[in-house]
């Protein structure tokens, strides 16, 4: 219509689908380069045993890691998730311990985790206080509770009831663990993408302000973010002390990093405003591919941390610099 | 208060459609506002001048519920309101395009344009009728966007401030308010939102328009009000005013002289 717009090239579609989706491109082609290196260094890499036993010890990271998507593309960050980990792993074995039928547990400790996310949430969406910090102290008192509750001890669970099915059972040859990431993986897609909740948490990371101007409820929405990271916490607590069989304040030391690893390796947005559920998925893998796949190469696990670290920051950097510049060298070029 | 009060613009309507009355907002040790009393009534377009810094967009933004007042009330058709949240403005169909545009830059065009206000198919946002509606809202408009799956950080400012005007003209506003409106866009642009301007003011819409293009005023609006320092210090018709005059009251030679009532 006007001169000044019909200037602009046309046939950029593509180059724009291909730029939007440069990331979710990158992971992708990471974790198939993973997964040929590690097959190639150990012949067990991809057999089905080893497979299987890989998607049920990252279960728990891709619990959180969806949920934690949700957190970080609305701008904010969640530090406590592993602390809320130990926490409710070491209640289950406390509770069930006391003799607590272990539906009934599950229940308390899912609503447990809900509360943890709603206060943390609350300091932050009303109290306005940075996620950063509010879940950093969260981070370290959580943990201490757990400590304080258990005196450092390993509490053990009777493997007689049918809790420990949630982290050890199998269905349809497929270990439960996986199958429950699978559905929150589902779950969590649908919600980022299809509903009106997702979409906000986009707009959130965004331009908050321009949200709330929209009329949307912008502190609930922040609120309701960290009760999921906090339910996702508490399901991931259960899967890990169902799976090990006892609940201790030392488990998923670190879990926080390896999750919010693998959402931003997923192409998410530290920033804010831009999220990929699908590439959360791929990122978790990633991280477990990297740490199956190093043991099973039989790296010295010192050695482990400095090389998980070292590929996560490779990845990060292919993904800002080389993939980028592609898609926005690519769009130059039409 | 030094307001003088307009009789050109004589109006018929029992209540006025927004009435401001003491309005202040002070933020920190700045009085943004320092008591405005503002009435707009249905059909009008009511252009708000003032220097930088003047108070006109801490005013609006008073209107539309983006700032809460500290003193002062609100009135609708007679009736006292209270804006805690821009939701409770535009639940009384008061909408706005803000100086800022207010875009989410990384959600695309059709999404920005429904934003708050999504389209469900179920539980499920209708993608279908939220690019549909997009379309046709741009068309009224007669702005072109080749691609609406775009998202918003893509386009240039004329077409960003484009999809923030037809945000707020598409959900039947009664009162519409504009902040620089047309600073981006190039001068067909402006003629198309002039023409829209003169549209919903025929359909009842109030209209409040800031801006610097003080030649626009006199094509579109009946009223004209000046603010300095937090203040309204003038009100004319637009039949009783020119462009000098205009001039010297947003400069601040003209208050005292223009005739107090």
């Amino acid at each position: 219509m006007s001169g000044a717009y019909s200037s602009r090239p046309q046939g950029s579609r593509l180059a724009d689908l291909l730029g939007s989706h440069a990331q979710l491109l990158s992971i992708a082609g990471f974790f198939l380069i993973m997964v040929v290196i590690f097959s190639i260094a150990s012949p067990v890499f991809l057999s089905a045993g080893n497979i299987l036993n890989l998607v049920r010890q990252t279960a728990p990271i891709l619990i959180v890691a969806t949920a934690m998507t949700f957190v970080i593309t609305t701008g904010g960050i969640d530090l406590s998730v592993g602390s809320v980990v130990a926490l409710i792993n070491a209640s289950a074995a406390i509770l069930l311990q006391a003799g607590m039928p272990w539906p009934l547990a599950v229940i308390g400790l899912i609503l447990l985790g809900a509360a943890l996310g709603a206060t943390q949430g609350w300091f932050i969406a009303y109290q306005g206080i940075q996620a950063f910090i509010v879940t950093l102290a969260g981070l370290s008192a959580l943990r201490g509770i757990a400590l304080l509750m258990t005196e450092g001890f390993s509490i053990p669970i009777s493997t007689d009831l049918g809790f420990v099915s949630i982290g050890r059972g199998w269905f349809l040859g497929v270990p439960a663990p996986t199958w429950l990431a699978l559905i929150v993986a589902v779950l969590g897609f649908v919600i980022f993408w299809g509903t009106r909740f997702g979409r906000y948490v986009t707009a959130i990371g965004a331009n908050q302000e321009a949200a709330r101007r929209s009329g949307i409820a912008t502190k609930r929405i922040i609120l309701w973010v960290y009760v999921l990271t906090g339910v996702a916490s508490a399901v991931a607590g259960i899967v890990i002390a169902a799976r090990l069989g006892s609940g201790s304040s030392n488990a998923a030391v670190g879990f926080e990093l390896e999750v919010i690893a693998a959402v931003v390796l997923g192409g998410t947005s530290l920033m804010g405003g831009r999220g990929s559920i699908f590439g959360t998925v791929l990122g978790a893998l990633t991280i477990g591919v990297i740490g199956n796949g190093l043991i099973l190469a039989h790296v010295s696990p010192f050695f482990t941390q400095i090389v998980t670290g070292a590929i996560i920051l490779l990845a990060v950097w292919l993904n800002a610099q080389v993939f980028s510049r592609l898609a926005s060298s690519s769009k130059r070029a039409n | 208060m030094t307001g003088i009060q307009a009789s050109g613009a004589a109006q018929a309507a029992p209540h006025p459609r927004i009435a401001l009355s003491g309005i202040r907002k002070r933020f920190g040790s700045v009085e943004a506002i320092r008591g405005v009393d503002l009435a707009l009534y249905p059909g009008e377009c009511v252009g708000l001048v003032g220097d930088n810094a003047a108070g006109k967009s801490t005013l609006t933004k008073i209107i539309s519920g983006t700032y809460v007042p500290d003193e002062g009330s609100i009135a609708i058709n007679g009736e006292t309101v209270r804006f805690a949240t821009p939701a409770d403005a535009r639940k009384h169909h008061i909408e706005m395009v803000y100086q800022d545009l207010s875009l989410c830059d990384t959600i695309d065009v059709a999404g920005n344009l429904f934003l708050g206000r999504e389209p469900l198919s179920g539980p499920f946002l209708d993608r279908k009728a939220m690019r549909e509606g997009a379309r046709a809202m741009l068309e009224r408009l007669e702005i072109k966007i080749p691609n609406l799956d775009a998202l918003v950080a893509q386009l240039s400012g004329g077409q960003r401030q484009s999809i923030a005007i037809a945000r707020a003209a598409a959900f039947d506003p009664h009162v519409l308010i504009m902040d620089e409106p047309t600073s981006a866009l190039a001068v067909k642009e402006v003629e198309a939102v002039l023409s829209l301007i003169n549209r919903v003011k025929a359909k009842g819409v109030t209209v409040v328009l800031i801006t610097h293009r003080l030649q626009d005023l006199f094509n579109v609006c009946d009223r004209i009000v000046v603010m300095y320092e937090g203040l309204k210090v003038a009100e004319r018709s637009i039949a009783e005013t020119d462009l000098t005059d205009l001039v010297s009251l947003i400069v601040g030679k003209g208050h005292g002289t223009g005739g107090k009532a």
